[in-house]
């Protein structure tokens, strides 16, 4: 099957060219068209994966694509470790929320459309990790852009989705940038845009450790761009306007997540630069423990989970930039399986409530016994309890880090991961204990099992993927990821048990503390908020990061474009103006002197033709 | 045949070409000023054959050219004539100094 | 045999359409306008002939037609002979199909057009010969014949159909364009009184010997780029294209912004890469700075319009600058990206202002503020007109993104810091236009625009065939690639030869 993946990503694109076309025919059926062929670039992607699996290296097929030069640009398939892994887990997850949004979207009139931007981004997921080079990297890397940016405007008639669909493309463009002008920058230093070239080249120390840790870092800006890491966030917690399935599949499982991926593969290129590596892993650091910060206090069910993405996609980026190619990667995929979860788990609720607001919800678990049970089973497994996939991942990320070396953020991790506990915990209490704060609970029915089966599935996920990695039966996918194409992916974390313990003792004191004050409410939050209004403010108004945007950089670019509009409109023009206005002038003078004597012209010639001869005779022949 | 120095073919054509210029100018009758312009043109024929035969290149070409220009100028003569009856019927008049149609 | 005439015939075949015009009534609209349409389908035959008969293996000129036309003898040592010589090669090849695609596109917009249809549809095919004309001519005689043969129409066109300024516009297009002809005339001329020649391959040859002094051939050079600078236009000589772009009819435009606007590339890159390929690169710097100029400034004055058709406009002139940088460039990958832009650039600014056609037939503005909530409406319209914008900021999968891609990769690889600084564009061009797009799309649907109709009819057709050739651009670039290849590596390697790599 190896050979063939290629057809993986095609199965998606015929989907979205058929929804294209015969869409409108096909209304409400056109969901089963869609989860069909993504079905079948799921079974794909699992043989492809198993193949892999038993292979020892990597299959990759190229044709050609444009010729420039004498350089000719190929378009391709590879699929190394890290690649399989990542087109199962793309293709699972696509398929599950393709079958939830049976369910979401029921009744919706543009479900055709909805459906063909879904199979869209499938394709162009699916490209972006099968991608050999960097260019067709950048190709899908764009296209996934896009396809977030149409499904986060989906709902076009909201001001607030036009917004924030704007937003979420100009936001991630800025990053792309950075790719794009790493890209070409190593095209010329090495002449292809083959990961693989580029690698070899990197080893035979071809490059100048300057061009290295600046082309790393530029790659790093379109992963901070796309991945939501600080101070490109803002993106995404502002992309949640778009439908939930989205935001379980996009911006939280796979297209949020190709930062991390995009950084993963470069890892040779990263590892190659310890200022590229530091300057990930401290963003990476800052970002996690800042988003989680936010996290605490926001009040939308969608917010959080926004908020808690960027801080775990900060750990992840953490992780590689302390080496830990495996521990990213793993907390990668739990991640994309466990948070995929809480959000489909949300959109149940906001599906049955049409509501998203935590502070108007409240003891939903006995009237949606499924969603709670899952949510929960989502929280145990964020938060890092073992034996839930979160924990394993999770524990992973702070070996690496400890073993790196920098205790600072070794520290900043773990301060994390009690954040994390928290204000999970204190999403779960709130929209699912105690007493309902909002009249019409009555209607409140748990939602159809077209959507209950997909996130059946992920609560399986979150409870065991994390027994492929583990310290106490075997490393398997740390093993097998590690065995891909690259000579190095850095150094294995090896056990300490003491890590482990202040993990999960950390993690149960967050938890501890938001049953306290939430459930229990031994402590009223509120009072809190009161005793530290500046410092609630801030964490409420997200560090006002969107407001300094706001007033530099939109405003300067307002500013400066009224400027040149006033330049363009009296200087440049100014120009045409003053010959006109020139030859207005000799007009009017000209005009004067016409009388419209026929015979008066004919004088004025012939006394021009007489100084003209004079002239010419005077200078005695040609004017040579 | 050469008896006749170029030169004296050009001075007639210039003081054919001088009364020409005189009447066009001053003549305040429109069909004068257009027999005036005639002779002009016949003053630049002049000097076409003239050249043709004395001038460096010599040969036919001159001449072709006067058969052009007499042609053309029969056309002109035949356009202006006509310009000039219409002008009579609409103004009654072929006097050159009350026709300043142009500054308008 | 028929290979010998098959330029020639192209060149001048929308003539037929022109007669048959004539003996038309002006009162019989539809009779004039299936006229006008039908005869540039003539052409755009023609051009599909040319495409499919020729070999791109090749480098050179192909269906070379040459017969003597003027022969004079100044002195003896002196003589005027100048030849009509038509010939293409794979540059000239992609242009005539855009221009016979466009013209046909536009002549369906055209339908839109209610009053003087005889004297629009005449001019707007003699357009078309000016047009088709400058991309074969083979001598800088009929290259400025030709060249002069778009002015002119394209003038009266402005002023007969447009909006309420137009003749404004028109002085204006005239004004300027005419001072831009008199400086290439005057080079033109230059040239020739030095050479004798006016064969652009031999003045081309003339111009390689070493015997020239520098500051010559450079002030020549800068006559031509002033001469063709004013067309594609480059800052500052760009405020007359802006009122052109929004006081003419969007058919006109259509024509204008996707075409016309390329005749000073191909002058760029024909004659000023062609015969003086020392000057562009001892001047490629400055031409690298013109070209990042022209892109923020006109990305940054986008942003601010209040006009879609501004806006276009503005994002006219941004990207125009992409394909200066790829002369600047100077290597295959610039050069490539930069003539990939000319072609690209014109069937997305002939969809998009189409489609802004449609929306001002329909809705009677094209100011930001007053539109809205269109998608709610005109769904195909609207999905259109974002793919259009889509494929303008340089989306992947859009012949937009090729084109910006090669042309930055090939200006990385000459001035990375100068395109460093250019690359700000790609973001700038994305905030414009989602600006534009999405306010008149996307928000709250208007209660006045929801009994609006979507696109239907013809309308379909110029939608659905740009739109398709922008995509199989972008998803199959060899396709415009291979085309172009040998015109690409032949300046690319005469380049090398003169200027020593």
């Amino acid at each position: 099957m190896i050979e063939n993946a290629w057809l993986i990503p095609l199965f998606p694109l015929v989907a979205f060219i058929l929804l294209i076309a015969f869409g409108r025919r096909l209304k409400e059926s056109s969901a089963w068209l869609g989860i069909l062929f993504t079905l079948g670039a799921f079974l794909l992607s699992v043989m492809t994966l198993f193949e892999r699996l038993r292979l020892d290296h990597s299959a990759s097929v190229v044709v050609d694509w444009l010729q420039i030069g004498d350089h000719l640009i190929t378009m391709g398939y590879e699929i190394t470790p890290l690649n399989a892994l990542m087109l199962f887990i793309v293709s699972l997850v696509s398929l599950l929320v393709h079958i939830y949004s049976r369910g979401y979207m029921d009744g919706d009139d543009r479900i055709s459309v909805f459906y063909a931007y879904l199979a869209l981004f499938t394709f162009s997921m699916l490209g972006l990790v099968i991608a050999p080079n960097l260019l067709q990297v950048y190709i899908f890397w764009e296209l996934v852009g896009v396809c977030s940016f149409l499904l986060v405007g989906f709902y076009f008639y909201k001001p607030e989705a036009k917004r924030a669909a704007r937003k979420a493309f100009i936001m991630t463009r800025i990053g792309d940038v950075g790719l794009f002008v790493a890209m070409s920058l190593l095209f010329w230093q090495v002449g292809s845009f083959e990961l693989a070239a580029i690698f070899t080249a990197v080893e035979n120390n071809e490059l100048s450790a300057g061009l290295i840790t600046l082309t790393a870092i530029l790659i790093f800006v379109a992963a901070i761009g796309k991945s939501g890491q600080f101070p490109l966030h803002t993106w995404l917690p502002d992309a949640m306007e778009g439908p939930t399935p989205v935001s379980a599949l996009i911006h939280a499982a796979t297209m949020v997540a190709a930062g991390v991926y995009l950084v993963a593969v470069m890892f040779p290129l990263f590892e190659a630069s310890p200022a590229a590596m530091n300057t990930v892993a401290y963003v990476g650091g800052f970002t996690a423990i800042f988003a989680a910060s936010i996290a605490l206090v926001q009040n939308d069910i969608k917010r959080v989970l926004a908020y808690s993405t960027v801080s775990q996609l900060g750990y992840m980026m953490l992780a590689l930039g302390a080496a830990g190619y495996v521990a990213g990667t793993f907390h990668l995929m739990t991640h994309a399986f466990f948070k995929a979860l809480l959000f489909l788990a949300a959109g149940s609720v906001i599906h049955a409530l049409h509501k998203q607001n935590i502070q108007e919800m409240g003891g939903l678990s006995a009237r949606m016994k499924w969603t709670a049970a899952l949510f929960f089973v989502g929280c145990l497994s964020i938060a890092g309890i073992p034996p839930f996939s979160g924990f394993f991942s999770k524990e992973e990320i702070l070996l690496t880090v400890w073993q790196d070396g920098r205790a600072g953020l070794f520290i900043v991790a773990v301060f994390t991961a009690f954040l994390t506990a928290f204000y999970m915990f204190r999403l779960f209490f709130l929209v699912f204990s105690g007493e309902s704060r909002s009249r019409d609970m009555n209607q409140v029915k748990e939602s159809p099992s077209v959507m209950m089966f997909p996130m059946l599935i992920l609560g399986i996920l979150a409870v065991g993927s994390g027994f492929v990695h583990t310290h106490w039966f075997g490393t398997f996918l740390g093993d097998w990821l590690i065995s891909g194409p690259a000579s190095t992916y850095g150094a294995q974390a090896h056990s300490e048990t003491w890590i482990l313990i202040l993990a999960l003792v950390v993690s149960l004191l967050g938890i501890g503390l938001a049953y306290l004050m939430y459930a229990k409410r031994t402590w009223d939050h509120r009072a809190l908020a009161e005793r530290l209004p500046l410092a609630y403010r801030v964490l409420y108004n997200k560090y006002y990061v969107d407001e300094a945007y706001r007033y530099t950089f939109v405003s300067g670019l307002r500013g400066l474009g009224i400027f040149l509009n006033f330049f363009d409109r009296y200087v440049v023009e100014g120009v045409l103006r003053l010959i006109h206005g020139i030859m207005t002038g000799i007009g009017t003078v000209g005009a004067k002197i016409q009388n419209g004597q026929v015979q008066v012209y004919g004088i004025t010639m012939v006394c021009g033709l007489v100084i003209l001869i004079i002239g010419f005779i005077m200078a005695g022949g040609y004017l040579r | 045949m050469t008896s006749v120095p170029l030169n004296a073919y050009l001075i007639v054509a210039a003081i054919l070409f001088c009364i020409g210029l005189y009447g066009a100018l001053t003549k305040r009758n429109a069909v004068i000023v257009l027999l005036s312009i005639e002779l002009m043109l016949n003053a630049v024929n002049i000097n076409f054959i003239a050249f043709a035969r004395f001038g460096l290149y010599p040969g036919m070409i001159g001449q072709v050219f006067t058969v052009f220009t007499i042609s053309i100028a029969a056309v002109g003569a035949a356009v202006g004539i006509a310009i000039l009856i219409a002008l009579y019927r609409n103004r009654g008049t072929v006097n050159i100094d009350e026709m300043d149609l142009l500054k308008r | 045999m028929i290979d010998a005439y098959l330029l020639t015939l192209l060149v001048f075949s929308p003539l037929l359409g022109i007669i048959a015009l004539l003996f038309v009534q002006r009162e019989q609209a539809n009779v004039l306008k299936t006229i006008g349409i039908v005869a540039t389908l003539l052409p755009f035959v023609l051009s599909l002939v040319l495409f499919i008969t020729f070999d791109f293996g090749e480098q050179g000129f192909q269906f070379v037609h040459q017969m003597p036309w003027i022969e004079f003898v100044i002195a003896e040592d002196l003589a005027l002979d100048i030849h009509y010589e038509l010939g293409a090669d794979g540059l000239s090849v992609a242009l005539i199909l855009l221009t016979t695609i466009v013209t046909t596109l536009a002549a369906l917009a055209s339908l839109y057009i209610k009053q003087r249809l005889k004297e629009y549809f005449i001019l707007f095919l003699i357009l078309e010969i000016g047009m088709l004309g400058v991309f074969t001519a083979k001598n800088l005689l009929l290259f400025f014949i030709f060249f002069e043969l778009t002015v002119i129409p394209l003038f009266f066109l402005i002023a007969i159909a447009g909006y309420i300024h137009r003749e404004k516009a028109a002085i204006s297009f005239l004004i300027y364009n005419g001072i831009g002809s008199a400086v290439m005339l005057i080079a033109f001329a230059v040239m020739f009184m030095y050479t004798g020649t006016v064969h652009i391959d031999a003045l081309a040859e003339a111009f390689a010997h070493p015997d020239w002094s520098t500051a010559f051939k450079t002030g020549l050079f800068l006559a031509l780029l002033f001469a063709f600078g004013v067309k594609l236009p480059i800052f500052p000589l760009h405020s007359w294209m802006l009122k052109v772009h929004v006081q003419a009819h969007p058919a006109v435009v259509m024509i204008h912004s996707g075409i016309l606007l390329k005749l000073g590339a191909y002058g760029l890159i024909r004659l000023g890469l062609g015969i003086f390929p020392e000057q562009v690169a001892q001047l490629s710097f400055l031409i690298a700075i013109l070209g990042v100029l022209n892109i923020l400034y006109g990305a940054v004055l986008a942003f601010v319009q209040e006009d879609l058709k501004m806006v276009m406009a503005y994002s006219s002139v941004s990207h125009m600058g992409i394909v200066l940088l790829g002369i600047a460039a100077l290597n295959d990958s610039g050069l490539q990206g930069a003539i990939f832009q000319t072609i690209s650039h014109g069937l997305i600014s002939a969809l998009l202002f189409f489609i802004i056609g449609m929306i001002y037939e329909r809705t009677q503005t094209s100011m930001i503020a007053d539109l809205g909530g269109l998608a709610k409406s005109m769904p195909i319209t609207s999905g259109v007109f974002l793919a259009a914008a889509l494929a303008n900021l340089g989306l992947p999968g859009m012949s937009g993104f090729i084109s910006e891609f090669m042309s930055f990769l090939g200006l990385f690889g000459a001035y990375p810091w100068v395109a460093a600084v250019g690359v700000l564009g790609i973001i700038l061009t994305a905030v414009y236009l989602l600006r534009a797009i999405l306010n008149t799309t996307f928000g709250p649907a208007k209660e006045k625009w929801s009994e609006l109709i979507d696109a239907k009819g013809f309308e379909v057709l110029p939608l659905a065939v740009l739109l398709g050739l922008i995509i199989l651009i972008g998803v199959y670039p060899s396709i415009l690639g291979d085309t172009i290849h040998g015109s690409v590596d032949y300046i690319v390697q005469s380049l090398t030869a003169r200027t020593g790599g």
